[in-house]
């Protein structure tokens, strides 16, 4: 069945057109949503190439938590636009130059013999019932596990970075702790003191 | 008579398809479970007033038809026809946009779901991980919807709201975990038949800590009292939400209530063996699908339940449950597992 | 295989298109009388002031940056909870590791006070 050419198409389109749309857009929030969407369909491509389980870890880890972390980023900082823009005419031609270079080399690796379509052809179809993700366990968790580690010890090297980047306490906020505040006894508020309800008269004044 | 239309190119494919009527089953498939949402949402939402009335000692909604049955149709017609209230200074197609974003893949996970050996729409095999991706993207809609609305409410909803969905999905995805190892499948189809054999074979039993986690992560990430904070209407008035009105609320609302039909639907089949009977044997798939909504509806009862009960969380006690204790709890759980399979004689309890 | 995810683009397709649908249907069905009071952000009645796109605590960025960490090593468990079975203590023993340098990173946030809520 020859469906896969035209959804290729579609999705195909719907990525390009929001990769144009992120680097064109005049809004930081819109552009990061256009990756989104860019992503998503990048992950379409990759499932109809048989790759169904790295199609939807792409989803989950990309479009579900690095892009979160994106919108959460360009949405809360003050981005001052014109500010940004101000400098466009003047970096043109060195960026200009770098893109052409990388669009030179990216030409050169992917149009050379080894990616054309006699190189990489489509992935064979598999069978209804074949397991992509049991494919890749067996794989990763035995021939692949120094690489595993290293992920592991990657992950530990960025979650340190991130607290000691990001972490630091603030003076100026008043913090309350409700826990606390909850779990105060009364004798810790008020002391009782037993005292006579009037002071004594003096006689003979 | 269209066979002209076949030798066109890129058009062969809807021929095929035109053929095989597969277009056609598919197409049932989905009105059939859109249908399902509707209709699951309805009963919802009549059955909670009802439900917290009477535990609240009220009547709920009796008015509308008999017993107030109608409640749910009126208030749809309602929402139909007020009017959507578009914020100045918001950007009018995101904001429009969003509730969208939402429903759509709470409707679409649906397509994965087995109500029996044979009836499912779509039988992938990482049905599971499809599903955890779609819950994933729903947060976007209420990002959008914070960010769109151009109000403080809103947008501070939608970022306690954003923080606290990511923060439960971690437990969720641990929870799973612990599944996966116990059938040693990916497929919601396989996972339920791995518990096949009676009630004492359900995951329910070996993986319980799991359950609780995942139950209760589920309560979080729709949003559902008690921790209900994003839209907390002492604090923040309605959340992400507040801007909305007419037909874009009722989307959102649509979408919450299908979501947790969904996360009732997957505690079912992944700790209470799904469309499977307690006694073991093999059922019929009508009886199936009658023990798959009955199971479902326990879980849809709890829901009801907590809100009717439970007061609400603050905000720091929800983030603590969710980091400092449920991945705690789901990580230990992992290695004991793991352990008990393969260093013990007793890994079968687990299977 | 492919076949399968047929149906399931197909729905999500309907799913947005039933979203669509409904606001068009809201739309075209319900009144529409704008009105700068009614249209105003809710303010509890105030006069709306300041710029609502205000900076964030950097602690939701913080959440955020473990939330994709932590993502990662789910993608990581699921494939191997599949294949437990069949990669043995070896498969089992390199996930336990994984999992020691990552506990290593969770304990350290835990003592640094990255998963207070203040």
């Amino acid at each position: 069945m020859d469906l896969q050419l035209p959804i290729f198409y579609f999705f195909a389109t719907i990525l390009v057109a929001a990769a144009s749309l992120v680097v064109t857009l005049r809004n930081p929030v819109k552009a990061a949503l256009a990756l989104v969407l860019a992503f998503f369909s990048a992950a379409c491509l990759w499932v109809l190439l048989e790759a169904e389980f790295l199609g939807i870890v792409l989803l989950l880890v990309y479009v579900g938590a690095v892009m979160v972390l994106f919108l959460f980023v360009v949405m809360m900082l003050d981005i001052n636009i014109a500010q940004l823009r101000s400098g466009f005419g003047e970096y043109l031609p060195i960026g200009g130059i770098v893109a052409a270079l990388m669009l030179l080399e990216m030409v050169l690796v992917l149009g050379a013999s080894g990616f054309d379509l006699q190189g990489m052809p489509n992935p064979a179809p598999q069978p209804a019932d074949y397991s992509n993700t049991r494919a890749l366990g067996m794989l990763v968790y035995t021939d692949y596990v120094y690489p595993f580690e290293l992920a592991a010890v990657v992950l530990l090297v960025s979650i340190v970075a991130a607290i000691a980047l990001t972490l630091r306490k603030r003076k100026d906020t008043r913090y309350q702790n409700p826990a606390e505040q909850m779990a105060v006894r009364r004798d810790d508020r008020v002391r009782l003191v037993k005292m006579p309800s009037e002071a004594k008269r003096e006689s003979g004044r | 008579m269209f066979d002209w239309a076949c030798t066109l190119p890129l058009a062969g494919w809807a021929c095929d398809l035109y053929a095989e009527q597969r277009l056609l089953r598919i197409g049932l498939g989905i009105i059939v479970l859109v249908v399902f949402c509707i209709l699951m949402v309805l009963i919802m939402v009549y059955a909670e007033r009802r439900l917290v009335g009477f535990m609240q000692l009220r009547k709920g909604p009796n008015r509308v038809g008999p017993f107030g049955l109608l409640q749910a149709i009126a208030d749809t017609i309602k929402l139909l026809i007020k009017e959507v209230i578009v914020p100045t200074n918001a950007s009018p197609i995101l904001f429009l946009l969003a509730p969208i974003l939402v429903l759509a893949p709470a409707l679409a996970a649906w397509a994965v779901v087995p109500f029996g050996d044979q009836l499912v729409l779509a039988d992938v095999d990482a049905s599971l991980l499809y599903i955890l991706a779609l819950a994933s993207m729903g947060v976007y809609g209420v990002i959008i919807a914070g960010w769109a609305s151009n109000s403080k409410y809103a947008f501070l909803g939608a970022m306690r709201s954003a923080a606290q969905i990511v923060a439960y999905e971690i437990a969720m995805g641990f929870a799973l975990v612990g599944v996966l190892m116990a059938a040693g499948s990916l497929n919601l189809r396989e996972i339920v038949l791995a518990q096949s054999g009676g009630i004492h074979q359900w995951y329910i039993w070996p993986l319980l800590p799991l359950f609780f986690v995942y139950f209760i992560a589920g309560v979080a990430e729709t949003n559902r009292a008690p921790f209900d904070v994003a839209e907390g209407e002492s604090e923040i008035v309605a959340g992400f939400h507040v801007e909305y009105s007419g037909i874009s609320f009722a989307l959102f609302f649509f979408a919450e209530y299908v979501n947790m039909v969904m996360i009732a639907a997957l505690s079912t089949l992944m700790f209470l063996g799904g469309w499977q009977s307690p006694f073991g044997g093999e059922v019929t798939p009508a009886i199936g699908v009658i023990l798959f909504f009955g199971k479902m509806s326990f879980f849809l009862f709890c829901f009801m339940w907590f809100r009717a009960t439970f007061p609400r969380y603050r905000y720091d006690q929800i983030m603590r449950l969710g980091w400092k204790v449920f991945i705690p709890v789901t990580l230990v759980w992992i290695g004991l597992m793991g352990g008990v399979m393969f260093f013990t004689p007793y890994g079968y309890v687990f299977h | 295989m492919l076949d399968n995810y047929l149906p399931i683009l197909i729905f999500l397709l309907v799913g947005l298109g039933v979203g669509t649908a409904l606001t068009i249907l809201g739309r075209l069905l319900s009144t529409s009388r704008p009105d700068p009071q009614k249209n105003s952000p809710y303010e509890c009645g105030f006069e709306a002031f300041e710029d609502t796109r205000m900076k964030f605590d950097v602690r939701y960025y913080l959440v955020a940056i473990l939330f994709i960490i932590f993502d990662l090593e789910i993608a990581f468990l699921f494939p191997w909870a599949v294949v437990l079975e069949d990669i043995g203590v070896f498969g089992f023993l390199s996930m336990m590791l994984f999992l020691a340098i990552l506990i290593v990173g969770f304990i350290y946030e835990w003592f640094q006070g990255a998963l207070e809520w203040e």
